[in-house]
């Protein structure tokens, strides 16, 4: 099939046409826009769980608000409802029944939002902004994980306005992921903790860090038998560790890539090393994805130990992704996360989320 | 200069003139470089083997012997580790040598008294040579017990500030090497370690010298080359190479035990370079290109060959470059024992990163416009925003007006116990409170905090956003 100067439709969402010229650099990828984006940088996206019909995306901004769309089979996505804070939203979780979603914010609390109701209450307290919120469910209690920047980590039922338990970190919470029954928490100073879930959560572990910068994001990757068996760990150093918390021999299974990164083969200007913003894993295949400030994404496959695919360079860095709960759908979100400081903040800038049909772009390579 | 034992010279590459230690490093170094398939990337043993393979396997024909120099890509000619080089080619080779000793020697005395007359030291640069063409004379018996006077001389001050501190006395350069030759034999790499320095052209390194970074990771390996293990991974040294800064960036300097191949990291994790592991898909293209620009001009020394090691990391291999800068920064820079540096910069890489204490959205949460909204008397504040920006955004919302009355807080008795958490929101939220005597405090950071229940009728929520 001729690919160039022919109308063959190619591509999702975008005209399709090949060999046209107008390549707005806010969407490279030709990727489908969500509609109504927030009107500040997002900071997190969340996508519904498989235990309700269809794709519902959740999005916390830096504009105090979140945002959920439906997101229908034909690519289209709906507004469907908001909810604010007093301050930025960092982080949000689903339930695992598909009916609540959990915000935390900058302004100390965490709110349970009932969709059906579109209602939400208050569940959490800090003393400091709640950087990570997670849905812990066990066989024996279900909770809600904050975790924040006042260097605890805190659960709670969320009928109860005091805690289950609170417990302390060495740092100030950056990051966290959990997949029952592990969860991993990155702090300032590259602290790095494992937490085991099972009866009630305590610490595991203190892992000295694989990387040599500020910790940034961290996502948990489980085995054949969908056990959480490691995770990956991305720096502001344009940087992966893939890290297996019990491996056969930890020399060779864990390993660091890098990526996010400018200009490999030009040696005449010095490399630009961006930050990893995010790590997600697919559902399904298990390959990963990152997404970094120098606004591209990457898949890689962690077994084969390859990149998979590396994006266009947007306009923006991108600061948010996840999967859809089968795997389907890719969904990154473009705008600024000031990793250039505050002069490089535009207000009026355009902020932007985009869905890119993952089915057959994560799939492992086979190894050689 | 050579160890003057196998023919009189030191095993060399005819299709590329590069020099190695060993003779199994050399052809190993042919395999990957000159023999084998640009298409399935097998490693075949000779130039006819290779054009054969590529005919029967790929139905594809080839010019010439890849990566070799020009005058040297004869398909046809079979030659094998130093076997099968035409006797006029070796002749040349060593009548090039030669030349290349006496000038070196002459340099060397040249230098020295320039050292000599100067009053005050010119510096590094000035240094390196002398100390540095010592060794080189000196080489062959210098080669293993030559770990030890070569880190004196490869470590001039100048050029490597702030990596002294980190490895005993050699920057690690290392993980810049392999990637730029991959097949390169550490004992290559030694070698050429005390050629940076140097301006000229060191004996053997034709083109190799900038491009050259001290080898210290694989020092270890130098002693160990006859040993078959590293020749084995040479295909995977520039992956397992490039990630090498970072283990042995934390190790001292010599992890013998470790060489390359086995390299075991003293962090947690074994590393190796994803990108540049990838060798059948999507091809790490710094490393290899890197790796083959190198070995095609190797008789014209890179423009950077006078300064110091920076630029010789460059032009081998940009994220090794950058890994070794970066953490070499780190370490030079940072004293505490977390690297608390701020933006690593360097000649070959830049964070991009304001600061590395402070997470980003830290810094972000700062700035007044993200203090969160103290829903004092600035009912109407907190109104305004997000009703300005709802109503203009998300028209086709159902059932979530701006003003959202759902928004409630129950909880309101319970909530006041942690007060102490919301100290930050007091002032601004209590006087107009008054009335509202604990439970207002706790809701700080809750928008409808007037409405907490205490007070409903108080503090309609109609007014809220």
């Amino acid at each position: 099939m001729s690919l160039f100067g022919t109308n063959t439709g190619f591509g999702s969402g975008g005209t399709g046409v090949f060999g046209t010229t107008t390549t707005d650099s806010h969407n490279p990828m030709k990727d489908v826009e969500v509609t109504s984006p927030p009107d500040d940088s997002i900071s997190c996206l969340a996508f519904s769980p498989p235990t309700m019909p269809g794709n519902f995306l959740i999005g916390g901004s830096w504009a105090n608000d979140v945002r959920c769309w439906e997101v229908q089979d034909n690519g289209q996505t709906v507004p469907k409802a908001q909810q604010m804070h007093t301050g930025p939203v960092l982080d949000v979780c689903w339930s695992d029944d598909g009916s609540k979603v959990f915000t935390a914010s900058c302004d100390k609390t965490a709110k349970m939002w009932d969709l059906n109701s579109n209602q939400t209450i208050q569940i959490a307290q800090h003393e400091g902004p709640i950087r990570t919120i997670h849905w812990i469910k066990a066989p024996n209690y279900s909770c809600v994980m904050t975790g924040s920047w006042d260097k605890t980590l805190k659960f709670w039922d969320t009928r109860s306005p005091n805690p289950m338990m609170s417990l302390q970190m060495p740092e100030r919470c950056y990051c966290a992921d959990v997949v029952y029954p592990m969860a991993v928490v990155a702090t300032a100073e590259r602290g790095l903790i494992v937490y085991q879930l099972e009866n009630q959560p305590s610490e595991f572990r203190r892992i000295e860090s694989p990387l040599k910068h500020q910790h940034r994001c961290v996502a948990i990757f489980k085995d054949k038998q969908s056990k959480p068996t490691g995770f990956a760990l991305g720096s502001i150093e344009g940087r992966v560790a893939i890290h297996y918390i019990n491996p056969p021999n930890p020399a060779k299974d864990n390993f660091t890539f890098k990526c996010h990164r400018s200009n490999g083969t030009n040696t005449a200007t010095p490399q630009d090393i961006y930050a990893v913003n995010a790590i997600s894993f697919h559902p399904v295949h298990g390959t990963l994805a990152t997404v970094g400030s120098d606004g591209r994404f990457s898949f890689w496959d962690k077994d084969a130990r390859t990149k998979l695919k590396t994006s266009e360079q947007l306009d923006q860095p991108i600061t948010a992704c996840c999967f859809n709960n089968n795997g389907n759908i890719f969904a990154y979100a473009s705008s600024y996360d000031w990793s250039k400081g505050h002069e490089y903040y535009n207000p009026q800038k355009k902020n932007y989320i985009f869905l890119r049909n993952a089915a057959e772009e994560l799939k492992p390579r086979n190894k050689k | 200069m050579g160890r003057k034992k196998k023919k009189q010279m030191k095993p060399w590459c005819w299709y590329c003139n590069r020099d190695f230690d060993d003779e199994k490093i050399l052809i190993q170094h042919q395999k990957a470089k000159h023999f084998k398939c640009h298409i399935c990337h097998k490693k075949l043993y000779t130039g006819p083997g290779l054009a054969i393979h590529c005919m029967q396997v790929h139905k594809e024909t080839i010019d010439g012997v890849p990566n070799a120099i020009p005058g040297r890509t004869d398909i046809e000619l079979e030659i094998y580790g130093m076997e099968g080089i035409p006797e006029k080619d070796m002749e040349e080779r060593r009548r090039v040598l030669e030349q290349k000793t006496q000038e070196n020697q002459k340099k060397k005395q040249q230098d020295d008294s320039d050292e000599d007359d100067d009053d005050e030291e010119p510096g590094p640069s000035f240094q390196q040579p002398a100390t540095t063409i010592q060794p080189q004379a000196a080489y062959a018996p210098m080669t293993q017990p030559g770990m030890a006077p070569v880190p004196a001389p490869g470590m001039p001050p100048g050029s490597y500030s702030g990596m002294p501190p980190m490895m005993p006395g050699v920057p690690p350069m290392m993980p810049g090497m392999p990637p730029v030759m991959p097949g390169m034999p550490p004992g290559m790499m030694a070698m050429s370690r005390m050629m940076p320095p140097t301006h000229g052209m060191p004996p053997m390194m034709p083109g190799m010298p900038p491009g050259i970074p001290p080898p210290m990771g694989h020092h270890p390996g130098i002693p160990h080359m006859a040993q078959a293990p590293p020749a084995a991974t040479r295909p995977a040294v520039p992956a397992t190479t490039v990630s090498t800064p970072q283990p042995s960036i934390s190790k001292p300097l010599f992890p013998s035990a470790g060489q390359m191949g086995t390299r075991a990291p003293s962090t947690s994790s074994g590393s190796s370079s994803l990108d540049s592991l990838s060798a059948s898909s999507k091809p790490l293209s710094q490393v290899q290109q890197a790796a083959s620009g190198v070995a095609v001009s190797s008789t014209a020394p890179p423009s950077a060959a006078p300064k110091p090691t920076f630029p010789a990391y460059t032009q081998s291999s940009a994220t090794a470059a950058a890994n070794t800068s970066s953490a070499v920064a780190k370490p030079g820079t940072s004293v505490t024992s977390k690297p608390a540096t701020l933006t690593t910069t360097s000649a070959t890489s830049k964070l991009i990163h304001p600061d590395e204490d402070v997470s980003l959205e830290e810094l972000r949460a700062q700035l007044p416009r993200y203090q969160c909204k103290i829903p004092s008397s600035g009912q109407a504040h907190i109104t305004s925003p997000p009703v300005a920006a709802m109503g203009g955004v998300m028209p086709p919302q159902q059932g979530v007006p701006a003003q959202q009355p759902g928004v409630r807080h129950p909880m309101q008795g319970p909530y006041g116990a942690p007060p102490q958490g919301v100290p930050g929101y007091v002032p601004g939220g209590m006087p107009p409170y008054g009335q509202a005597p604990p439970m207002v405090p706790p809701y700080q950071a809750a928008p409808p905090r007037p409405a907490i229940g205490m007070r409903p009728p108080v503090m309609s929520p109609g007014g809220r956003y």
